[in-house]
């Protein structure tokens, strides 16, 4: 081979050169921040991704990492300043589109420079610890945009003044807002609370202020509520669309103290439109309305509920010492249920039957029921009256409803023992003049007496019931074994168990001598079949039926006490008879046979007698005949007793004094009860349980209680400690 | 992902791989798949030629590829795991080759994947394993790091001071506990960075607003991001310093009461469900043992044991560690022939050990160099190491279920379980076991 040859023979030179380029990390950064500046000019579809991927990996593997990040914050800071002036020059409206705009630009950007250095993400940023690709994206954007001097500002004014012109009834671009405080959010908690929250809360606090002041100024207290309604649920619908749902408690409470808390007082005191106004016009959407405002503030619902038990106590105050309103029992206590109703009502659909309210209304009833000292005496009247004839044609719920209301009054009664006393009287006067209409509505009230205070106070009730159904059977078998009675007078007997019934001490009494006769028939009877018995009649109590002919032949048959019955049989056998010989005929108290011959000589349609001289009033010298000029359309004629349905003030006295004389054995019992299981107490302790223990019956007077304590320790059931003369010790 | 039809051509290296876009997405997003099939990549092949070209070595590509298919590794025996482990790195398929690498842990189940030689000088002092499946072993003044992949990092030390004890915090950081050099403000404890093995931070101790240099000793790790050590201080400040992991500061410092020793404290462990510290100061490094639980919040030793003052027969049985077990609410104890006994923890004044009367039978052949015996607790399995072996105890009176043990590298001084691993570090030879669970059975 020849040297020509030789010379002939090149190599080639090889296509791509692989010597290593000094320049090597420059150039790689540079393919990869013209692709970061692509990416941000939407041009990435001209990028080769595994190629981007593979520079990043060759960087950081061949040590560049540090290169590499810094390149990356250099070219994404410069980017986000090119950023920052666009939506600098944006111009009004346009601002906060044109930041959504470039914001969304960013993220996804930020995401696909994420991808291409991934790696670096993986190895390089981990072990040095610096901030991983995306939220060091969020940080610069929040450093070069958001806390750019001139965008900081503009934004929170921006975004303040579209939620002010949200709240003044202009319709915003809630999704642009929506994105806008998105972005804040995603910037990190610090972000959204700094450059919105605070401001906003603030802002808000300010407007609402305002705002409230006009309303006050101009509104009614229920247009007030209203407003103040729909500004928070403006508020809180803000919240679901547009902010973070963390702002909801706070914006709210900013609506609450300004709309509401600042002006309970005065909202509740407004006059013409107040919270009292509510109560008595029956404002239940107000007051529900009301209610559910004042629920979010502190103290809110205890000022609502002083008001009212205030109001109550004040309209119930009036009621029980109107003394118009004393005249009609039965109008009292149906204007007390009626009051009663009106509140039940209002808590159960305007304060969502909160039991605090409830308690409220209930003590403020007790307060006040039990100013008046009548309230027992007249419920029971009202009971007595309802049983009389109030019940008829109505059904068995009416009927228990009814004594349910009456026994929720009964239960706010200090002095129930005051309440059994007339119960008695008034069931006793039902039971023997037959005038009860149901038996069921007497029997279910007695058990309800008897769930509310126990077996002993109703026990005594029972047992009337008991008397009277022997008292029926009795009167069966008496006639059964006297057949022969067929045709004379008949005679109803009710026995009557001593101790059960308000008896008084039997009085004299003449009766006619058919009646004795029969009277001794019976008597002899009864204490044939029941030994060791003594019967005693109550001549007081009774009535009867007799036949009358009168002048000109008219018949009627008279209903008339038993006590009329014998002044009325005496003139079988005298045409004018005169007071004194009355009197001495049936021998009856003189009050008694005054009210008797009243009721038949005085009252008019019913005076089947007459008497001379003629005048209002029974005098010791008056004479009477019987009316021959008596007429009446019907033919039974009920001739009442001249007989105040209501207790006139001696009898009043006189029951009060029972009650009291009653109460000293209960008030010894409860004393011995209590020293007997604590051996040792001292005054107070005594005074406080045995009020206690009586609650459920009366509330024991504590001078009461101490005279007590005095005479157990006369009776030497106590005796006082010898160096503490506070102290009480039980003696065995 | 933004494909369109389901088929998916590479180029990998010049090798044609076909496979699903369903098979890539198990690549998840946070791999370079999930990058490159995002929308908004809006991928072009090459040059028509209907493919995807990645410059890449295409047998890795393969078996990674086999691992998305299938979830299993299979590595060629002629192919190098460190190529393959690179390889995934730059997929970003690290995590799925390691979850494939091994089971969850079981004890019963355990083999020898590898074993690693070190290159100390001499004997180890601990060995902890990482949340991710490294380890670190520390021995005289140094601490050696390693990844799961067995790698080695940069070594860490802290003023060259011996170490005591360390810890990870995550797979990140360490904290070291090394002895304060007399006469210098060095030593203490210190914050690493497992990558580089740079001190991070150096955790400092003031008594009375005056910060004083100090010995650390054991750690533990609060799930609420707390750090105890037992402290020694020059003027008799011991006691367990509390630090806070995020802010790096002391919050809080429990002096230990007379006659007590918490500064010496072999072992701390926290306990989640009663919110207490355990901390067991034992025999050699006191004559006695003693065991407390603290409670932090009340500044209150709730709990305590102590042999001191117990019979002579009891000396054969003294105390060599000390394991807290919540749900039986007992501490396991373990003497140097290996016998476990159990204290009850709910009397407020330690009751005495109750011994599991098993074995005396390891009495005859000890080795020439003993280790003390210790143990480890992980989801309701015990394990205690004794000479040149590992036994595995289960069930509610901790029946014998596994022994580990080989031949090489004489005793087992310290051993340590995480990561679903098994790291056992022997004292001769300077030489770690690694015991895995293997991947579940094919059927």
């Amino acid at each position: 081979m020849s040297n020509q040859k030789k010379r002939n023979f090149q190599i080639e030179a090889f296509k791509h050169r692989v010597v290593v380029d000094p320049k090597y990390a420059d150039k790689t950064w540079k393919v990869l921040e013209h692709a970061i500046r692509e990416i941000y000019n939407h041009n990435a579809s001209g990028l080769s991704f595994e190629e981007l991927y593979r520079n990043a990996y060759n960087m950081v593997l061949h040590k560049y990492g540090e290169k590499l990040y810094s390149g990356l914050v250099t070219t994404m800071t410069s980017h986000l300043k090119e950023i920052s002036k666009s939506i600098e020059a944006a111009q009004g409206g346009m601002f906060l589109e044109e930041m959504n705009k470039k914001w969304t630009d960013h993220n996804k950007a930020l995401q696909m420079i994420r991808d291409i250095l991934m790696y670096m993400d993986r190895t390089y940023i981990p072990s040095t610890q610096k901030t991983p690709v995306h939220e060091l994206g969020l940080n610069l954007w929040r450093d070069i945009i958001i806390h750019s001097s001139k965008i900081q500002t503009r934004l929170l004014n921006t975004l303040l003044e579209l939620v002010h012109r949200e709240r003044t009834g202009e319709v915003i671009n809630r999704g642009l807002m929506r994105n806008i405080i998105k972005m804040l959010m995603e910037l990190g908690p610090s972000v959204y609370q700094e450059d919105f929250e605070n401001p906003f809360l603030e802002v808000s606090a300010e407007f609402y202020k305002g705002e409230s002041q006009k309303f006050i100024e101009c509104c009614d207290c229920g247009d007030y509520l209203k407003k103040a309604e729909r500004r928070l649920n403006e508020e809180l619908e803000r919240v679901t669309h547009y902010l973070d749902a963390k702002s909801e408690g706070k914006i709210t409470n900013v609506v609450e103290k300004e709309m509401i808390a600042n002006h309970m007082l005065r909202l509740v005191h407004m006059e013409n439109s107040g919270l009292v106004n509510m109560l008595l016009d029956d404002k239940y959407e107000d007051l529900g309305r009301m209610y559910n405002l004042f629920r979010r503030v502190a103290n809110g619902l205890s000022t609502i509920r002083e008001v009212m038990t205030s109001h109550i106590r004040e309209t119930g105050k009036q009621l029980v010492t109107d003394p118009e309103r004393l005249k009609d029992p039965v109008e009292f206590v149906q204007r007390l249920l009626d009051e009663k109703d009106k509140y039940d009502s209002i808590i159960k659909l305007s304060f969502n039957n909160d039991k605090t309210f409830q308690n409220g209304l209930n003590s403020s009833f007790e307060y006040f029921i039990n100013l008046n000292t009548r309230s027992p005496e007249f419920i029971s009247l009202f009971v007595d009256d309802k049983l009389r004839k109030g019940l008829k044609g109505v059904s068995e719920e009416d009927v228990e409803v009814i004594l349910d209301k009456v026994m929720m009054l009964f239960r706010y009664l200090q002095e129930k023992d005051v309440f059994e006393k007339y119960y008695k009287q008034h069931l006793a006067k039902r039971l023997l003049s037959g005038k009860t209409v149901s038996d069921d509505a007497e029997r279910s009230l007695i058990v309800k007496l008897k769930t509310e205070c126990g077996y002993q106070f109703t026990s005594k009730l029972e047992g009337m019931f008991t008397d009277m159904k022997t008292s029926q059977d009795t009167m069966q078998g008496f006639y059964a074994s006297h057949p022969e009675l067929g045709d004379g007078p008949t005679l109803t007997v009710q026995v009557l168990t001593t101790g059960s019934w308000p008896t008084q001490p039997s009085v004299t009494c003449n009766l006619p001598a058919e009646m004795s006769a029969l009277c001794e028939k019976f008597r002899s009877f009864y204490l044939g079949t029941h030994t060791g018995r003594r019967l005693s009649w109550q001549t007081n109590m009774g009535t009867a039926d007799i036949k009358a002919t009168f002048g000109k032949g008219q018949k009627h048959e008279l209903n008339v006490s038993t006590y009329q019955m014998c002044v009325l049989m005496l003139f079988n056998n005298a045409d004018r008879l005169n007071y004194k010989e009355i009197e001495q005929a049936i021998e009856i108290p003189a009050l008694d046979l005054k009210r008797c011959l009243q009721s038949m000589a005085c009252v008019k349609g019913k005076n089947v007698l007459r008497k001379e001289p003629m005048s209002k009033d029974i005098c010791e010298d008056d004479t009477f005949f019987v009316n021959d000029k008596f007429t009446s359309k019907l033919y039974k004629v009920k001739i009442g007793t001249v007989v105040a349905q209501k207790e006139s003030e001696p009898e009043k006295q006189e029951t009060r004094q029972r009650v009291e004389e009653d109460r000293k054995p209960q008030i010894e019992a409860a004393i011995v009860r209590i020293m007997k299981s604590r051996r040792t107490l001292d005054h107070n302790n005594v005074i406080s349980e045995v009020t206690k223990q009586l609650q459920s019956r009366f509330l024991a007077n504590p001078t009461e209680i101490k005279k007590r304590i005095e005479s157990l320790i006369e009776r030497e059931f106590l005796e006082r400690d010898s160096t503490d003369r506070k102290l009480y010790r039980y003696l065995a | 992902m933004g494909i369109q039809k389901d088929r998916v051509r590479f180029n990998v290296g010049g090798r044609i791989f076909e496979t699903t876009a369903t098979t890539l997405a198990n690549a998840g997003r946070n791999s370079l798949f999930g990058a490159m099939f995002d929308e908004s990549w809006n991928l072009q092949t090459d040059n028509n030629s209907n493919e995807y070209f990645i410059d890449r070595n295409p047998d890795c590509f393969a078996v990674l590829l086999d691992l998305l298919r299938t979830h299993e590794l299979y590595c060629p025996p002629n192919m190098s795991e460190k190529l393959l482990y690179r390889e995934a790195l730059y997929y970003g398929l690290l995590d799925h080759v390691r979850s494939a690498k091994w089971g969850p842990f079981d004890g019963n189940r355990l083999w020898l994947s590898r074993t690693v030689a070190g290159q100390a000088p001499g004997d180890g002092t601990a060995i902890r394993a990482g949340p991710d499946g490294g380890c670190c072993v520390a021995h005289g003044c140094m601490v050696h790091v390693y990844d799961w992949m067995l790698e080695e990092h940069p070594p860490i030390n802290l003023d060259y001071q011996r170490v005591n004890d360390v810890g990870w915090l995550d797979s990140e950081n360490l904290v070291v506990s090394v002895c304060e050099r007399l006469g210098r403000g060095d030593g203490g404890m210190g914050l690493f960075s497992t990558s580089s093995g740079e001190l991070r931070d150096k955790f400092q101790v003031s008594h009375e607003n005056q910060v004083k240099s100090f010995t650390a000793g054991a750690l533990s790790f609060s799930s609420d991001y707390k750090i105890f050590s037992s402290c020694k201080g020059r003027s008799n400040e011991y006691g367990i310093g509390v630090w806070d992991q995020i802010t790096g500061k002391q919050t809080d410092f429990f002096y230990e009461p007379p006659g007590w020793s918490l500064g010496d404290a072999d072992k701390l462990q926290w306990l989640n469900g009663s919110n207490c510290l355990l901390v067991a100061t034992l025999f050699p490094r006191k004559d006695n043992c003693y065991i407390s639980l603290l409670d932090f919040r009340e500044k209150k030793m709730v709990w305590s044991w102590s042999d001191m003052g117990a019979p002579i027969t009891v000396d054969e049985k003294r105390v060599r560690d000390a394991i807290a077990m919540e749900e039986s609410n007992s501490i396991c104890v373990v003497n140097e022939y290996e016998d476990l006994g159990f204290i009850d923890i709910r009397n407020s004044r330690g009751s005495s050990v109750r011994w599991s009367s098993r074995s005396k039978l390891m009495k005859g052949k000890m080795p020439d160099e003993p280790c003390y015996p210790k143990l480890a607790l992980h989801e309701g399995q015990l394990f205690s190491s004794m000479n040149d072996s590992i036994s595995v105890f289960c069930g509610p009176d901790w029946v014998l279920t596994s022994r580990l043990r080989r031949s090489y590298g004489g005793s087992i001084c310290d051993f340590s379980i995480g990561g679903d691993r098994l790291f056992a570090l022997h004292s001769e030879e300077n030489v770690f076991d690694i015991w895995e669970t293997p991947p579940a059975p094919i059927i």
